[in-house]
């Protein structure tokens, strides 16, 4: 049981209540509101500043939707970014395919290769020291072992084997490669073998008396029939001569013109040019030292100074040249010639 | 059973030949190409054991040799990698299970597939190697694997959990 001053405050209380609720029942100026009002001002002053201490929790709500908000908005702008770039990248990837295309086409006009496009597909992995790569043009495309490799910067290797729709590059870097090699402007011939670092051939030499100096070009002098090289195509650059002149053997080192750890396009020289091109496709690089005598250029025929525009000469690519096989001539220009102006004839 | 395991050998096996190739190849990284063959076949072997595991490293070794454009020795790959497949899945402790442990034994088999191929190569007479190379090709070859390890170590042992959950894996 209840003690009796409970009961009594109990009662108390609610008699209060209940006065107050009919007293304000009564609405208008009541007794109560003065007490109300100010009642009401203090707990208001009081109420905001919670409200401003809790605000980072109470806001949540607000600011979770904010941030969906938000977030959407990052989502379409990231979307429509993405889209744009990759956009922007196909762009730069077609203008860095077609740069590509246009350097080959200007290296096979001047040389009159003809020659089938293709594109790099899978790499061999660095661990089997073995530099090769694999093109998507097989024998379907007329493919065969044993053709050059070019690309719009000069060689990049010869073709191994064949499947009808793939082939197998050997690049000139792969230490099984070796290239008969001619320095531009000269009769000097020798080996250019790969020593399996993508930035570093070696020439070798046949005349050890010959005169090679640094910045020295060197161009393929080409295999009888055109394989596996067909004659003219820049090879590299002499960086480095070894030894002098007189003993028994005479190395250079060369770097390729050809940058093999970053080929995407490539060409396959399905037929070599009835003339050996000698030199004109060397002088025909942008971007290359000039040679000290570039005079002997023109062992193709319409390599007149005209066609040094690009138009005219990519314009002039396509049209099959040599219908007539050229199969009895022998490329190889091993003996010297009297005058390095008789080239081509 | 049987055919299910085969099926996701091969599977992995092959797209990881296939990425290897023509992606992580074409990248362009300094010193070896990463090697996700041989982090697949040892993800195989820790998830199904080492006879599995020598199965699998035979089928990658052989099929990255045969895949243009490789011009080695039909062979070398598949022995190598047959060791690491059986050895990785023969060595492991089932309850030394820990990531640490997993992801350097990935990168210690991807080395050690470098050298034992060069090795290899060497003594079958071929003169592409250089030796001056192979241990920066060892080194740059088991960082990356150690990169891709515990990606592919657990996802292969999910996939083999899901399709043959009637397999004890040892």
């Amino acid at each position: 049981m209840l003690s009796r001053r409970t009961r009594i405050l109990l009662a108390v209380l609610v008699v209060a209540s209940l006065t107050f609720v009919i007293l304000d029942l009564r609405g208008g100026q009541g007794p109560f509101a003065s007490v109300r009002n100010v009642a009401s001002n203090v707990l208001g002053g009081l109420e905001r500043v919670a409200a401003t201490v809790f605000s980072p929790i109470t806001g949540a709500g607000s600011w979770w939707s904010d941030m969906r908000d938000q977030a959407a908005k990052i989502d379409a702008l990231q979307t429509e970014n993405d889209s744009l770039r990759s956009e922007l990248q196909t762009l730069k990837n077609d203008r860095a395919r077609a740069d590509a295309l246009d350097a080959l086409l200007r290296v096979s006009s001047v040389g009159q290769y003809r020659f089938v496009p293709a594109e790099v597909i899978a790499v061999g992995p660095a661990q089997d020291f073995s530099w090769t790569i694999t093109i998507d043009a097989g024998r379907n495309d007329g493919i065969e072992p044993d053709m050059s490799v070019i690309n719009g910067q000069g060689l990049v290797g010869r073709v191994l084997k064949t499947t009808a729709s793939t082939s197998t590059v050997v690049l000139i870097v792969d230490s099984t490669s070796a290239v008969g090699g001619r320095i531009a402007g000269t009769e000097e011939i020798g080996i250019v073998s790969g020593t399996g670092r993508q930035d570093e051939l070696e020439f070798q030499l046949l005349d050890p008396m010959a005169d090679v100096r640094v910045d020295d070009a060197l161009v393929t002098f080409g295999s009888k029939g055109g394989r596996p090289f067909a004659p003219g195509i820049p090879i590299g650059q002499v960086i480095e001569v070894a030894g002098t002149p007189g003993q028994l053997t005479r190395v250079a080192t060369v770097r390729p013109f050809a940058d093999v750890s970053q080929l995407s396009i490539v060409g396959v020289v399905t037929r070599p040019p009835r003339e050996d091109p000698r030199d004109s496709v060397l002088a025909k690089q942008p971007g290359l030292v000039a040679q000290p005598t570039p005079a002997p250029l023109g062992g193709a025929s319409d390599t007149s100074p005209a066609s040094a525009d690009p138009q005219q000469e990519t314009a002039a690519t396509p049209k099959p040249k040599a219908s007539t096989a050229p199969e009895k001539e022998t490329v190889a220009t091993l003996q010297p010639e009297p005058s390095p102006s008789a080239g081509g004839e | 059973m049987l055919w299910r395991q085969a099926l996701i050998v091969g599977t992995l096996i092959l797209v990881a030949v296939l990425v290897e190739l023509t992606l992580l190849s074409r990248l362009g990284l300094p010193g070896a190409t990463p090697d996700l063959v041989v982090v697949t076949v040892v993800a195989i072997a820790l998830a199904m054991g080492p006879t599995q595991g020598a199965v699998a490293g035979f089928t990658a070794g052989v099929l990255i040799d045969l895949a243009p454009p490789g011009d080695t020795l039909l062979g070398v790959n598949a022995i190598v990698y047959l060791a690491i497949g059986f050895i990785t899945g023969f060595v492991i402790d089932p309850r030394d299970r820990t990531v640490p442990i997993l992801v350097g034994l990935v990168g210690l088999s991807a080395g050690a597939a470098v050298l034992a191929t060069a090795a290899l190569d060497t003594l079958l007479g071929s003169d592409r190697v250089s030796w001056e190379d192979v241990p920066g090709m060892a080194l740059s070859s088991a960082l990356y694997a150690i990169v891709m390890a515990p990606l592919v170590i657990l996802f292969t042992a999910w996939l083999v959990r899901k399709a043959t959950p009637e397999v004890l894996v040892v």
